[in-house]
């Protein structure tokens, strides 16, 4: 006699279809079968939550998800070789705010409107500076235009700072910029401890984004106004200059000797082993924190939002992810990758993400008790943070503009060029990039 | 007759142009062109000499083509230096030939990645062991990746102690397969240790240093793998080298002709170096 067992996956596609049947709001409402997709993804920190999250689908829907894992630079290789063939090998595109541009501009992906006109996102998503927008005729990222992905992971930087040492000696967590650098200076009993370390090393996008809460916190900017198409480069402001003496400031009175040469690697080190007070730094290193593997501090370490100027808001630059769905691909899977997309903005899957250590896209995470936990004691920080976070460069030349950010401010930090000049060199050699590619751009009268 | 030479060369000669020529020919002509990517098509647009002009103007060119050279001069100078050395000691040792050859060749089988992490961790400023041990006779802590004055010699020490045994094991090849005759004729006229070196070892092993030295600056020339692990051409560009600067305009930039452009411009400069280099070698050969 043989028995006919029914899988748990066979019990959840009949109930999705049950419900679907009769109107009923499912967990996650993951929709009807679709064709397989294939997601290209970076191996980062927030990986294996995503991993848990797509897992989590495939068992719910029945659908059959492939992920193709890589290296940051790999990945980006992989989706211009893929998008640039005729036939597409990935349908949905993991895209860093490095290159979604490149990827709108382009013609690469697909208006998720588009391809289901049905399709509308989620009041709850974060739109992460409307960058998930992108208008193809004025070449502008605004909710007037097309959605063109989903929020994947909304990565912004946050102050990290020792809540145990705060208690200790009395002080309250950072609001403005002097009171960071009050309270670094207070903590900095350097070499033991550091008031803060900054990650002022020349990377791919290194000390650029690391300035970037300084430049935009203290009112600055890269560019006058990107969602009017207006990118006279405004760096080398006042503002700008403010922003940037008080970065080498901080570095110089209450932070890392070696601040020039510190990279992402070295923050978490640095505040792993209990030896700097504060960083600034993207929110997906919370869990080594509290990993009592790698760190000293286990439970003292506390979060808020990047600090600002008076009369001004925190300004996280976004290092942010997004999912678009190529356009060389067949319209089935396109449909299939649609439906994981949708699938994947619900309140269940962000409770899968979040649980699994990722940060949720949807604003309805963060009002959940979840929230109040301790081991999540980040997500109010992040909450507060995310309605403000800068998309600091919403154009596909971005990768041009980025090393240029990266050497300057790296010679200035390291003592090789004073800040006006560096202001003014930087705003030079951007404002060239800009009018080499025929923006409507600008440049402000230099630094004296 | 002559149709069977060609049927027998002809093969090869179109599987040469086809491996070896052809992906030069479209590099160079990619160089003189702007490439853009719109509606998910590529545009060539016709760019004339602009990017080989621009070149001059990159600030990361110029100092990777400074710091490149310095690294290929130190490193390979180095190496060949102390590869000669333990040469010249290892050539006299008859016993644990075996041991000592797989000791000293160990550097160079690990994989590239692996030595990034050796000495990211070894040169590290707050716990490296490098500044424990300076620790220990009482200097500093430097941060060696980290400082301009130190950086780019940091990762001239850690490519001499990855590419020594390469050198070592060539030039003790060398000398193993050296005559006898002219040392047991020096011994005889009772020539002394530098003498016999000066005067005979060196001259016969002339051909041995030279091909080393050209295989070892060439790779040198190519150094991409330890930058890129211990310092991405940083502080500022301590570490700037030409491979460097090319992978970030072409690749991480995406600027097709003017990488292609770059590409161009380094192998003509590496062939040039090269020729300059076997042809100065060759030249002193002759003369000594």
């Amino acid at each position: 006699m043989t028995s006919k067992r029914i899988t748990r996956r066979q019990t959840v596609a009949g109930m999705t279809a049950a419900a679907g049947a009769l109107g009923l709001p499912m967990i996650g409402a993951a929709q009807g079968k679709v064709s397989p997709i294939t997601i290209v993804v970076n191996q980062s920190p927030w990986f294996d939550s995503f991993r848990k999250t797509v897992e989590a689908y495939e068992k719910e829907s029945g659908n059959k998800v492939e992920l193709d894992v890589n290296p940051f630079a790999g990945s980006l290789e992989k989706q211009r070789n893929s998008v640039r063939a005729a036939k597409g090998q990935y349908d949905v595109l993991i895209m860093n705010s490095g290159w979604f541009a490149e990827m709108y501009f382009g013609g690469f992906v697909e208006a998720l409107s588009d391809i289901d006109p049905g399709f509308k996102l989620d009041k709850d998503i974060f739109t992460l500076n409307d960058t998930v927008y992108f208008d193809p005729v004025k070449k502008t990222m605004t909710p007037s235009g097309k959605l063109m992905s989903m929020p994947i992971s909304p990565l912004i930087p946050v102050l990290y700072y020792r809540g145990d040492l705060y208690k200790q000696t009395g002080l309250k967590a950072p609001d403005t910029f002097a009171e960071l650098e009050d309270n670094a200076k207070k903590l900095n009993k350097p070499p033991r401890m550091y008031g803060i370390v900054q990650r002022g090393a020349r990377g791919p996008a290194t000390v650029s984004f690391d300035f970037y809460p300084y430049l935009y916190g203290f009112g600055g900017s890269l560019f006058k106004d990107q969602a009017a198409g207006d990118y006279t480069v405004t760096l080398n402001s006042e503002l700008g200059r403010t922003a940037l003496d008080y970065y080498i400031r901080l570095a110089k009175e209450a932070g890392h000797p070696k601040t020039a040469a510190m990279d992402q690697a070295d923050l978490i080190q640095n505040m792993v082993t209990g030896k700097t007070a504060h960083v600034m730094m993207v929110i997906s290193a919370w869990s080594q924190m509290d990993d009592p593997n790698k760190s000293a501090v286990v439970g003292k370490v506390d979060f808020a939002p990047t600090p600002h100027a008076p009369g001004h808001s925190t300004a996280p630059g976004l290092g942010h992810w997004l999912g678009g769905v190529a356009r060389n691909v067949p319209d089935e899977r396109k449909r299939g990758a649609v439906e994981f997309l949708r699938w994947y903005q619900t309140k269940a899957a962000q409770m899968v993400t979040a649980e699994a250590g990722g940060i949720p896209v949807s604003a309805a995470i963060y009002r959940e008790p979840l929230a109040q936990e301790p081991r999540f004691r980040w997500m109010k920080a992040i909450a507060e943070s995310l309605p403000h976070a800068v998309s600091t460069m919403n154009f596909p030349e971005a990768s041009e503009v980025i090393p240029i950010l990266e050497l300057g401010l790296n010679q200035a930090i390291a003592g090789e060029t004073n800040s006006v000049a560096a202001l003014n060199s930087m705003a030079d050699q951007i404002h060239a990039v800009m009018a080499k590619y025929k923006y409507n751009t600008g440049v402000l009268p230099k630094l004296k | 007759m002559r149709l069977s030479r060609w049927a027998t060369f002809g093969p090869a000669l179109l599987l040469m142009l086809v491996l070896g020529v052809l992906p030069l020919a479209n590099l160079f002509y990619t160089s003189f062109h702007t490439v853009t990517w719109a509606a998910g098509k590529a545009t060539f647009t016709p760019a004339g000499i602009g990017n080989y002009l621009a070149l001059p103007a990159d600030p990361l060119l110029r100092a990777g083509f400074f710091n490149t050279i310095v690294f290929a001069v130190g490193a390979v100078g180095g190496q060949m230096v102390l590869g000669f050395g333990l040469a010249l000691l290892c050539s006299r040792v008859t016993r644990g030939r075996v041991l000592y050859r797989a000791v000293f060749i160990l550097p160079i089988l690990i994989p590239g990645i692996v030595i990034g992490a050796i000495w990211k961790l070894m040169l590290n400023f707050d716990f490296g062991l490098v500044n424990q041990i300076t620790d220990l006779v009482g200097m500093d802590p430097r941060n060696w990746l980290g400082d301009r004055q130190t950086a780019l010699a940091s990762v001239i020490a850690v490519d001499i102690w990855h590419w020594t045994p390469f050198c070592f094991l060539l030039l003790l090849a060398g000398l193993e397969s050296l005559p006898q005759d002219p040392y047991e004729a020096a011994k005889i006229d009772g020539a002394s240790w530098w003498q016999e070196l000066r005067y005979i070892t060196l001259p016969l092993m002339a051909p041995a240093i030279l091909v080393t030295f050209a295989f070892r600056l060439v790779i040198a020339f190519k150094v991409f793998d330890e930058i890129y692990l211990l310092t991405g051409g940083g502080p500022v560009t301590a570490t700037e080298v030409l491979s460097f600067t090319l992978f970030q305009r072409l690749f991480t930039e995406d600027r097709e002709g003017y990488g292609s452009a770059m590409a161009v411009a380094i192998i003509f400069l590496c062939s040039l170096l090269l020729v300059v280099a076997v042809s100065v070698g060759r030249r002193s050969e002759r003369a000594a």
